[in-house]
């Protein structure tokens, strides 16, 4: 076979880390391969694929050294965050950006951008659209389409449904597989479902971030589950394992009516004077855990600020018995979690940003402390109380705008999408928590778009589309659910 | 958040937009030079008889922008008018003390303030940033590394916009807006600043890092999806100028 990248003995290290994040690690890729590397967050799995393609050094100046180092001459890489990787406003623009820096003849630059958009199945109106009006799956199939231009024999492919919801993670899968097939392949992904299909060999890291398995799929899976399942990995079957495993869930109090939280009627939202969502008639109660459902751009978001008072609203809508203008303070009856966290951080350290929203309301030190410690323990964080929140990782900054939120023990917690990009891991530890406040008698509401979550946690689930609250369910605790009103 | 401008394509949309650049940095030039009051207010009718009828925007648009410039007219002018220095008083009244040449040097500051923002609104709405970035790469010879980073930090502003309502409603939602006092206005610049800034300095590393994956490097040899060249129009352009700003000048003479 024919070798087309391969490493040996690579040494590296980020400027400030204390130790390397390499150390003598080698490894060899051949022609048609396609492989997944696996393995925790932090482990330098998307490192790896830059040192693979030649972003770094090139692009990233990151001190490394390797004995042998081989690039693939013509490759693509496709990156996570569908909004930084684009520098024209334009689709066509974009693409033809990729044909400037190759010098593509301008005469075959039109037919050459409706080909590539063909072959990930982008079909707009018209070429000369706004990459803004994209939705994220429409932006990830442009990035392809981009890279396509490049005309590459090697695909690297750097977590690029992390920001995508279920339908556009298949949608690019599938974009992916066809347009994959006679290239080498190399992919980094936690959401694997979508890919094992369609790789053969998978490369295991750990998180020293040294290489602990090699080979064919099959394997690979069947011998090292118990250590993907540490890392947090989702491999296929982890929900059911976690489900049959955890006493938590099958003890579930079935939920009892009893204080109304939240009430609105005919309530509507507006952004910019446009009418973007309706509800005829809704209420939530105590301990009560409600998931918001439907497709993206379907106003869930805008259904969330509404309630939070975020965006212009009109109609009837009752906080805890109280019409929700009237409420002097709204934030001590309800809070809401940003679906990015580093948004919501205001203070400097981990303890400072718990503590924060009761110094403003002036609590009593020693009961900041005893609440804040409480929490800490609580969510896991006592170890790194005095980090500034950004140094923190994925999984403990979602953790601390969860603690941050609900110091206050607010009745109703509003959360958009919290275990959106988290691990396996932390998404099971955050849920069990959601689950404990709301058996204390919060009112939880939530937009998800985890079937799993949807029908493992879910009390009630309220399902909108184009703009409208259109059905309202109570989810009984066997699983089964009984339609409500509509 | 959508910043749109888009509007109807007019003559003005067409003209080579470096000469057009080129043509209004001049005009400013000029603009400072000129001491003349009539020819001033000559100077002003021309460009605003562009700026009204031929940007292809709505008149509710370009009357909405035309209104900031507006105020700065007035109140340039205004407090030249009324508290400057002069021999042959008009009116005196307390502080206020009109005189024959406050009042004309008031004037013609508050046209050239005003000339200032319509020549610069002009050119901004008859010109797509792209369109500019490509002439300059390919008339004026930019070094390419500058006009894509210029393009793609435009295509940021609208992002971060939306990163700032959205930090906007964190801060609500943690009682950030509910403290009073110096103090709080300091904090809450930090608060905003730093989460913006951290997102925008990642953002655009990795801009930067996907532009080099897609094979953009330093050279200056590169093909042009937008090639762009002269045209009539810019002839009209010049023209235009030309020949009205030596009419007025010579109407300014003549006292008309």
């Amino acid at each position: 076979m024919e070798r087309i990248a391969h490493v040996e003995k690579l040494r590296l290290k980020f400027p400030g880390d204390t130790s390397l994040l390499f150390k003598d690690l080698s490894s060899t890729f051949y022609k048609g391969e396609k492989v997944l590397l696996l393995g925790p967050s932090g482990c330098g799995k998307s490192t790896l694929l830059q040192v693979l393609s030649g972003l770094i050094p090139h692009s990233i100046e990151v001190p490394m050294k390797a004995e042998e180092l081989v690039s693939p001459t013509s490759w693509g890489y496709v990156f996570q965050d569908p909004d930084s990787q684009f520098c024209m406003p334009f689709v066509d623009e974009e693409i033809a950006f990729v044909l400037e820096n190759i010098n593509v003849p301008k005469q075959q630059m039109i037919d050459r951008i409706h080909h590539h958009l063909q072959q990930v199945g982008l079909h707009l109106p018209d070429i000369h659209t706004s990459i803004q009006t994209l939705s994220g799956g429409m932006k990830q199939r442009l990035a392809i389409a981009s890279i396509l231009a490049l005309k590459p024999d090697v695909l690297f492919l750097d977590e690029p449904t992390a920001m995508l919801d279920p339908k556009g993670t298949k949608e690019i899968w599938n974009v992916l597989k066809e347009v994959g097939q006679e290239k080498t392949v190399i992919i980094v992904e936690h959401k694997i479902d979508h890919v094992l299909e369609f790789i053969e060999r998978i490369i295991l890291f750990n998180e020293a971030g040294q290489i602990i398995a090699d080979g064919p799929k099959e394997k690979i899976l069947s011998t090292y589950k118990n250590e993907m399942r540490e890392q947090g990995i989702w491999f296929p079957g982890v929900w059911e394992e976690y489900l049959d495993t955890t006493p938590l869930l099958r003890s579930r109090k079935p939920f009892e009516k009893k204080e109304k939280v939240l009430e609105v009627q005919n309530f509507k939202g507006f952004r910019q004077k446009e009418e973007k969502i309706l509800v005829d008639d809704l209420q939530a109660y105590s301990g009560e855990w409600i998931v918001i459902k439907g497709e993206n751009g379907a106003g869930k978001s805008t259904l969330l600020h509404a309630f939070m008072q975020f965006i212009k609203t009109t109609g009837h809508c009752e906080l805890v018995g109280i019409a929700i203008k009237k409420v002097k303070k709204q934030t001590d009856f309800m809070t809401f979690v940003f679906q990015n966290p580093e948004f919501q951080f205001v203070a400097n350290s981990v303890y400072e940003e718990i503590a924060y929203s009761l110094k403003v309301d002036k609590v009593d030190s020693r009961e900041i402390e005893i609440k804040v410690e409480e929490l800490l323990e609580w969510f896991q964080l006592v170890d790194h109380w005095d980090k500034h929140p950004y140094q923190l990782s994925m999984g403990q900054k979602r953790r601390l705008s969860v603690a941050a939120s609900i110091v206050k023990e607010q009745k109703l917690i509003l959360l958009d999408e919290p275990t959106f990009g988290q691990d396996s891991k932390n998404t099971f530890a955050l849920l069990e928590w959601i689950e404990e406040l709301r058996l204390k008698g919060t009112t939880i509401i939530m937009i998800t778009h985890d079937e799993q979550i949807i029908n493992n946690f879910a009390t009630r689930i309220w399902t909108i589309e184009a703009g409208k609250v259109i059905s309202d369910e109570i989810q009984s605790m066997n699983m089964k659910t009984e339609l409500v009103s509509v | 958040m959508q910043l749109d401008f888009s509007s109807k394509e007019t003559w003005l949309h067409r003209i080579n937009p470096s000469l057009k650049l080129f043509v209004l940095i001049m005009l400013c030039i000029i603009v400072l030079l000129v001491h003349n009051l009539l020819f001033m207010m000559n100077f002003t009718v021309i460009v605003l008889i562009l700026f009204l009828c031929f940007t292809g925007q709505p008149t509710k648009r370009i009357l909405l922008l035309f209104i900031p410039f507006f105020v700065v007219f007035l109140s340039t002018s205004s407090s030249l008018i009324f508290f400057g220095q002069g021999n042959t008083t008009w009116f005196k009244w307390g502080l206020i003390h009109i005189t024959e040449e406050s009042f004309f040097r008031g004037l013609l500051v508050g046209f050239r303030a005003l000339l200032f923002a319509i020549l610069g609104l002009t050119f901004a709405l008859t010109t797509r940033p792209v369109y500019l970035f490509y002439s300059l790469m390919q008339q004026v010879k930019l070094n390419p590394k500058y006009a894509y980073s210029f393009m793609a930090a435009l295509r940021l502003i609208p992002i971060m916009l939306e990163e700032f309502q959205t930090i906007q409603n964190a801060m609500r939602v943690r009682g950030v807006v509910r403290q009073t006092g110096i103090r709080s206005v300091f904090l809450k610049m930090k608060a905003y600043s730093i989460p913006m800034l951290s997102g925008s300095i990642r953002r655009a590393h990795r801009i930067a890092v996907a532009m080099e994956a897609k094979r953009f490097s330093d050279t200056r040899n590169r093909t042009y999806y937008y090639e762009i060249g002269f045209s009539k129009y810019d002839i009209v352009f010049i023209l235009y100028f030309v020949t009205l700003l030596l009419a007025g000048y010579y109407g300014a003479i003549k006292g008309v």
